[in-house]
């Protein structure tokens, strides 16, 4: 991990480069351009919200709106989604560079991770909006919130050094990942509270990180309870395990990849 | 830079696993059939090399005799499969045709992300980049996405940004064959002044009237195996008897 760190830091300027281009690149052709990133998680939002609050109704905690209850989970989501979606495919997408030059290949995987954090807070700026509108107050324990935002992060690179490294040799992953994050979308909760979850099945999603992050998140924006320690140990050792053991692996097979990409 | 450089090469094999099955669905019944999934390619066999300060070295080699692979071994694109690589020096962006640049961005964007994949920072960078464009060329066109260039404007870039930045051991894959004569000349004027500076160049190219006037050593290439490694004028004989 003291590698990783280090490598980012030599490669700074790169990084920097590779970050902007990924965020320039995108939506280049399109009219409303950069607002995309802010309205489709918005326009997810409303039709999820439309769904769960007129036909099913699901009761949330912390006396919040549904909307915004489920803002505050979405949004976490499609940052950790995007971010090993775009990152499993970035290794392909920078064939030329792989091919032409040495350079640490993890500052392509953190550049593209880096470029969705900027979606992200680029679209958190409606659910603040959201939060004024309802005038709904914020938790004591709000200083956490970039604390689980960062282990989501390291979670999802652990994820995407795998999956990417994988994705060279067998191009299933990338389309048999378009799978699993909806099947996993509705083991986390998101568009429901884990209360609603009978205890004895509640270990599963202790076993989850992204299920104990995103709960973590909502608390520590909506406040009122604590947070559940076990569960966040538990989140936090997993999510740096698969860091670690991701980049390892990814480091093993990194003199391959120009060979098959 | 470094005062001592070298490339070592002691008994350097690199295979490639020719890949058949790119995907699960097809490699899973090969492997119950006890089928392999591909197989083992030598793209370089027992290469022994001993290159140092100050030469030039001219790679001769029918199509597919393993020359790409070799500067791709140097650059540390690629890890050799058995033998030992030794490089001391730092390398420049391995020149070849249509690589490395972003399509999308402009020829501008596109020296600020070669220069840092290199390694340079901002500043650096912009100390060098007027020079990238004057010598390149493309001054009307620097603001204009790459994929509108042309493949001889494309190398121009390439040549020029590679150049530029500082190195000991230039690597160049066939950068003569597109381009007018008047920018070939300029390639090999500024080629000639690294010569003098005592830089390693490894040059691959189909011209041997042109390797012969260049380059000091001659190191010939035919399916992998190492034929000759010495003299460049017996070098290209070699390969005329093929």
């Amino acid at each position: 991990m003291f590698r990783y760190f280090k490598n980012l830091y030599t490669y700074r300027y790169l990084l920097y480069n590779l970050t902007a281009r990924e965020i320039k690149s995108r939506y280049k052709q399109s009219v409303l351009g950069y607002f995309w990133v802010i309205l489709n998680p918005l326009f997810q939002m409303l039709v999820l919200a439309f769904v769960f609050s007129f036909f099913i109704r699901i009761p949330v905690e912390f006396n919040i709106p549904y909307s915004v209850f489920l803002y505050s989970g979405l949004l976490p989501w499609t940052l950790f989604a995007q971010s090993i979606m775009s990152a499993t495919n970035s290794l392909i997408e920078n064939e030329t560079l792989i091919k032409k030059v040495y350079f640490p290949r993890e500052i392509i995987i953190t550049s593209t991770v880096i470029a969705k954090i900027y979606d992200f807070i680029l679209a958190s700026t409606i659910f603040v909006g959201f939060l004024i509108y309802y005038k709904i107050s914020i938790g004591v324990i709000i200083f956490y919130y970039p604390l689980i935002i960062f282990i989501q992060v390291m979670f999802s690179l652990g994820l995407s050094f795998i999956l990417s490294a994988f994705n060279l040799f067998y191009r299933d992953v990338q389309y048999l990942l378009n799978t699993i994050i909806l099947l996993w979308f509705y083991f986390t909760p998101i568009i429901y509270p884990i209360e609603l979850i009978p205890d004895r099945y509640r270990f599963v999603f202790q076993l989850n990180p992204m299920s104990v992050l995103i709960n973590a998140q909502r608390r520590t924006i909506f406040g009122g309870a604590e947070l559940n320690y076990t569960s966040m140990i538990i989140a936090v050792l997993l999510s740096l395990f698969i860091f670690q053991v991701g980049y390892m692996i990814f480091k093993k097979l990194e003199g391959l990849f120009a060979d098959v990409v | 830079m470094l005062s001592n450089m070298k490339i070592v090469f002691e008994n350097v094999t690199k295979k490639f696993f020719k890949q058949e099955d790119r995907t699960l669905k097809e490699l899973i019944p090969s492997l119950i059939k006890g089928m392999r999934a591909g197989e083992f390619i030598n793209a370089l066999k027992n290469i022994s090399l001993n290159i140092e300060k100050g030469d030039t070295v001219g790679v001769l080699g029918r199509n597919g005799a393993g020359k790409s692979t070799l500067l791709k071994v140097i650059a540390g694109v690629t890890q050799p499969t058995q033998g030992k690589v030794v490089i001391e020096g730092k390398i420049a962006p391995l020149i070849e045709l249509g690589a490395g640049f972003h399509p999308q961005l402009t020829g501008r964007e596109n020296i600020y992300l070669n220069g840092s994949i290199f390694g340079l920072s901002k500043k650096q960078i912009n100390e060098i980049f007027d020079e990238i464009v004057s010598f390149s060329e493309l001054e009307r066109f620097i603001d204009t996405p790459v994929k509108h260039y042309s493949s001889g404007m494309y190398m121009r870039l390439g040549f020029s940004v590679a150049v530029h930045t500082p190195f000991d051991i230039l690597l160049t894959d066939e950068i003569l064959a597109v381009g007018d004569a008047d920018f070939q000349e300029k390639c090999i004027n500024k080629m000639n002044l690294f010569k003098k500076q005592g830089k390693i160049i490894i040059f691959v190219s189909h011209a041997l009237e042109t390797v012969a006037a260049f380059c000091n050593k001659g190191l010939l290439l035919d399916k992998g195996n190492q034929i000759y490694y010495g003299g460049v004028d017996e070098a290209i004989n070699r390969y005329k008897n093929l």
